[in-house]
């Protein structure tokens, strides 16, 4: 299928969000798609596959000009858009998730079941997966259930297929599957849109890049003809610095001692300490069990056994309110569904880890609570207009800026950020840098989960890495690599 | 010390001094303009009983040439005290009220009464407030006679069961009363179970008491409802019992004539209904009325 | 922005613009409606209703609900009834069933927030339980006797500068949940809880016990309220206070407050509240049968559930 968009044009309200984007897409090519969050990436997307409608410009498709009047017409013509936030139904099984809305019945209305299954099976086998059928898809990793939607797309005999930040939440492993399957595909025609904030899987995988900003698309180019330093410049108008600050880290004390940390079943004899302005960088493989270590600490997991010792002291943690108490903080990976109240202002959000301060008697002081939001948002650059907007409607990047002002503002000791900049565009990934920078300079101690690789190495003082429930391997900076990183993340020594 | 015991106390009198059990705002009793308005507060109108008590009333009025304006408690408590204040607010002549509870129901007649509106009961009494009569038929001879009739038909010692009103209601205390007065001595009352006036929860309730005491020879049911569902249940299970209601509504009625139910204590809604229409004739022109009127039951049977 | 911004502060004052057009309505179809007496009679007739309300504004807005109100007002009342019987002074009475309430209330905060239970299954079970428990203390009898002190008929029945004390009690307990709501760090935890439970327990926000200090305060309502109704009523009903939860949560939803929690305001309750007392006492200045007053209400309750949606 051959797809050209001319000029698109969209508006919602008085909000331009596209102003004149060219695109196209050729049979069997990988196109990327990169842009800065709220360049109007999957507004652009969304109007290819008919959720939206553009108010001006136009779309051929193999030569005819198309206009889909929904998503399930341009699902029907071969065009298949699997998002970020995935369709899954958790509760359902796999083959109930695959056919969903589309089950083969007879003239009854009694489910083919059969039928459907060995449909399922071809499928996967063409993919090369082997999830059960009968798994419930909640149980099924973010990899797998990334596969069920590709599984979904391909029944559909798609010949296009957008994929939003498909590697976001997967594990190295699984993105060198994901590749494969991306490769067999293009081999029998189906053309791929990538939209992806990686550069290296941008510049692995695809023939094209088409780079957008603030609703135009700057440059459509060659991979082959086209530079990291380039791409960076067109996305961001501007050179940008090296992707990591540099960091010249100065230890204090011991802050926080960890001693044979078990959960049965999920972490085994987590051992490790923390200095005053160190930051800690934990890897390991999706579902190694990193973040249940990290919820652990905080509170809001059990632990079986262990000690966590603070400032020499050993302390008890019960809940995240205690964990508070004790000077510890939490950025979760999730942040629209555990870190923020989407429906708080900017204002409330900040506010509620540190309600206790500005209403010392109950009653909230709004005068002091005003001024330290103001400096809050100032400090970390969070871009609104108003500190009264609804965390909702923010970009990624300025949500995880609200996020960790919350915490910083309680003043930890110890800092844990569950994938600080996953989803989150360059220019903002490099503020959360800068500001991790800072924080640790003032002698703040840094424990940062990430499955973004050169991430790890480029802000890590020291490495953990975690596989299959325990510390399988620690890396100075000096001594790290990737290689070296993903051989104890796979088990190997 | 002192100071604040003496501040405390002024600020005490004065706010008592701001209290009162008046309202300052004095009904305008003027403006009549000759046309006789009639308030009735209905109990409930989800039972035939009460909509024929209703029906007659409204019927009997308007034959009169009088305005009635009707209020439904809902068998609830507080929302007949705010439909009998909203008939006060309407400049009615005279209230009829069938109350849902007879302590409940007294503040409404007192306000009632501050606004100089005669009160008449139906059915229930009120247990405070100046009350011109209560129009009711004898729930407790009622009891007494499904009672007898039971006696006069399979002789002392046979086995009863009964089925209760909702648990509380002056209805289900009174006829039950009635009927224990002479069952207690000369009956043998195997099962006593509420179906709160309902006839589906009667027909479970006459399930399960059959399937505990298959030998039942009499089940008497405080409403008609309830005895017609215990009916249905005494027919599916193929016995041959006597079951008598009470109320007398028109289903039952049919019942007993059609040979199934074997009789109903019968009120007489449009008696008391005309009775309670030409009371207020009576209240209006200013003629003495006895206290309790007292509408005759009657015994329905085949 | 500007369109989302206006829309909001339209929505806002949709309940407020509609309880204005009720009241014209009502003026010009029944000008008896807005003399003073009748004013003073519809605020007496709400409280009740007013204050189980704005204690289920706190539960509703944490994405909860409190089934038990009404079962907790008839046995609070029954139960202070019965001291006063037993010779309890009634001031001393009123107050202790108006803690007893909270207590009930507290109950059902402790299995929500401990147990892990869901709010509608747990105060489904305790309004049986409460109701079952009032009909064995009261032996299904109304209490009555319950004397005639001064203090205690001035609650139910009097009057404080002209106002009826029970719409007092109500403005008062709307001013005192209105400034914890809005202005107090347990409110904007309530909000927390309702917009994100797991944020606001990642935020250290101690939800069980924000959970049961909501549940606590929907009693206490219920339990306050049961006391207005004691001294109405100069009885204990044991049937009292039956589908109430029902009114109660009409009003907050027509309050423009969000059964899914998080979204909504303490003041659209009273508006609410007002809209369903001004139905209820209209229909009946106007002579509309009662079988009428329950479809309008229904219908009531379904435009303002239709207007909340189009707002998300």
């Amino acid at each position: 299928m051959q797809i050209l968009m001319e000029n698109i044009h969209k508006a919602f309200g008085a909000n331009k969000v596209l102003e004149g984007v060219n695109f196209e897409l050729e049979p069997g090519e990988i196109h990327a798609l990169m842009g800065e969050n709220g360049a109007g990436k999957s507004t652009l997307m969304n109007i290819l596959t008919g959720l939206f409608h553009q108010d001006q410009g136009k779309i051929t498709i193999d030569g005819k000009e198309t206009k889909f009047s929904d998503s399930k017409q341009a699902e029907e013509a071969g065009l298949a858009f699997i998002r970020q936030e995935l369709n899954i139904w958790p509760q359902m099984t796999v083959l109930e998730n695959l056919f969903i809305g589309k089950e083969k019945r007879n003239a009854l209305g009694v489910l083919k079941e059969k039928e459907m299954k060995t449909l399922a099976d071809d499928v996967f086998k063409r993919l090369n997966i082997s999830i059960p059928l009968n798994k419930e898809a909640g149980k099924c990793s973010v990899g797998e259930q990334q596969m069920i939607e590709i599984a979904k797309a391909l029944m559909l005999d798609a010949e296009v297929i957008i994929m939003d930040e498909p590697t976001a939440a997967l594990t190295d492993r699984e993105i060198r599957m994901l590749f494969k399957i991306m490769k067999e595909l293009t081999a029998t025609g189906v053309s791929l849109v990538y939209i992806s904030h990686r550069m290296e899987e941008n510049f692995e995988m695809c023939d094209r890049i088409t780079v957008m900003r603030d609703g135009v698309s700057v440059a459509t180019s060659f991979i082959k003809d086209t530079s990291f330093d380039e791409i960076v410049k067109q996305m961001v108008g501007r050179e940008l610095e090296d992707r990591y600050p540099e960091r010249n880290p100065k230890y204090g004390e011991t802050v926080m001692e960890v001693k044979g940390l078990t959960r049965a079943g999920v972490f085994e004899d987590i051992h490790f300490s923390i200095k005053e302005g160190e930051i800690l960088g934990v890897s390991g493989l999706m579902g190694a069990g990193r973040t249940e270590i990290m919820r652990a600490l905080f509170g809001i997991d059990p632990y079986d056994r262990g000690e966590i010792i603070m400032n020499g002291k050993p302390i008890s943690i019960k809940n995240p309110s205690s964990a508070a108490k004790q000077g510890l903080a939490f950025i979760t990976e999730d942040r629209k569904d555990e870190g923020l109240v989407l429906d708080f202002s900017i204002r409330e959000n900040i506010a509620l880890t540190n309600l206790e301060s500005f209403a010392p008697n109950g009653v909230v002081k709004e005068k002091d609570e005003k001024q330290f939001v103001n400096m809050m948002v100032e400090r970390l650059k969070v871009k609104t207009a108003s500190h009264e907007t609804k965390a909702g409607n923010l970009s990624g990047g300025n949500q995880q800026k609200v996020v960790i002002a919350k915490w910083v503002g309680t003043s930890p000791k110890v800092l844990i950020m569950d994938e600080p900049t996953r989803g989150i565009d360059v220019g903002a990934k490099r503020e959360i840098y800068n500001l991790m920078n800072e924080l640790t300079e003032r002698g703040l101690a840094i424990i940062m989960v990430s499955s973004d690789l050169p991430e790890v190495l480029g802000m890590s003082d020291r490495i953990l890495v975690i596989h299959e429930g325990k510390i399988s391997g620690e890396l100075s900076k000096e001594e790290a690599t990737q290689e070296k990183i993903m051989t104890f993340a796979t088990g190997g020594n | 010390m002192k100071k604040i015991i003496t501040i405390a106390m002024v600020l005490m009198m004065v706010f008592l001094s701001a209290c009162s059990m008046e309202s300052p705002f004095v009904k305008d009793s003027s403006g009549d303009d000759g046309n006789v308005k009639i308030g009735l507060s209905i109990s409930t109108l989800n039972n035939p009983f009460f909509v024929s008590l209703r029906d007659a009333i409204v019927a009997d009025a308007e034959a009169k040439g009088y305005e009635i304006i009707v209020v439904n408690a809902q068998d609830d408590a507080a929302t007949e005290i705010s439909g009998i204040e909203d008939l006060i607010q309407q400049n009615v002549d005279v209230l009829l009220v069938n109350p849902t509870d007879s302590a409940a129901v007294s503040s409404a007649v007192q306000s009632a009464n501050n606004a100089g509106i005669p009160v008449i009961t139906i059915d229930r009494s009120a247990d405070k407030g100046e009350v011109e009569t209560l129009i009711t038929s004898d729930n407790v001879a009622g009891g007494e006679m499904a009672a007898d009739f039971i006696l006069e038909h399979l002789g002392e010692n046979a086995k009863v069961a009964e089925i209760e009103g909702i648990a509380g209601a002056s209805a289900t205390r009174e006829r039950g009363e009635g009927f224990h007065n002479i069952a207690d001595e000369q009956l043998d009352i195997v099962a006593s179970q509420p179906a709160d006036f309902d006839r589906t929860k009667g027909l479970t309730v006459m399930e399960n008491t059959l399937q505990g005491n298959g030998d039942i020879q009499a089940v008497f049911a405080h409403n008609d409802e309830m005895a017609l569902g215990a009916l249905e249940a005494i027919k599916a299970a193929g016995k041959d019992i006597v079951v008598i209601g009470f109320d007398g509504v028109e289903d039952a009625i049919a019942s007993v004539e059609a040979g199934e139910l074997t009789a109903t204590i019968a009120q007489q809604p449009d008696l008391m209904g005309q009775e309670a229409v030409s009371t207020v004739e009576k209240v209006l022109n200013g003629e003495e009325i006895e206290e309790v009127i007292k509408v005759p039951l009657e015994l329905k049977t085949k | 922005m500007k369109t989302s911004k206006l829309s909001t502060i339209w929505n806002k004052f949709i309940p407020l613009l509609a309880l204005v057009a009720l009241i014209v309505v009502v003026t010009i179809l029944n000008p008896s409606f807005i003399d003073p007496a009748n004013i003073m009679n519809l605020l007496r007739q709400i409280s009740i209703n007013g204050l189980i309300a704005f204690g289920m504004t706190f539960v509703i807005l944490t994405g909860g609900i409190d089934l038990s109100v009404g079962s907790i007002l008839a046995l609070t009342s029954a139960l202070s009834a019965g001291m006063m019987v037993a010779g309890v002074d009634p001031i001393l009475a009123i107050i202790i069933g108006t803690i007893l309430g909270a207590v009930f209330g507290a109950l059902n905060g402790l299995l929500i927030a401990k147990g892990k239970l869901a709010p509608f299954i747990v105060t489904l079970a305790t309004m049986t339980i409460f109701r079952g428990l009032t009909l064995v203390y009261t032996g299904g009898k109304p209490i009555t006797g319950l004397g005639d002190s001064y203090a205690f008929q001035l609650f139910g029945k009097g009057y404080f500068l002209g106002i009826p004390v029970p719409a007092v009690t109500m403005i008062l307990a709307f001013i005192i949940l209105w400034f914890m709501l809005h202005k107090m760090a347990f409110g904007r935890k309530t909000y927390a809880l309702g917009g994100n439970e797991k944020a606001a327990l990642i935020s250290g926000i101690k939800v069980d016990r924000v959970k049961v200090m909501i549940y606590s305060i929907s009693g206490m309502m219920a339990g306050l309220a049961g006391m207005i109704l004691t001294s109405r009523l100069n009885s204990a009903q044991p049937t009292a206070g039956q589908a109430y939860e029902m009114d109660a949560i009409a009003a907050v939803v027509i309050g423009g407050t969000s059964l899914a929690g998080g979204k909504g305001r303490i003041a659209g309750t009273f508006i609410g509240v007002l809209i369903i007392g001004i139905l209820n006492n209209a229909m009946n200045l106007l002579g509309i049968s009662s079988f009428y007053q329950q479809v309008v209400k229904g219908v009531v309750i379904l435009i303002a559930v239709l207007l909340d949606r189009k707002k998300s």
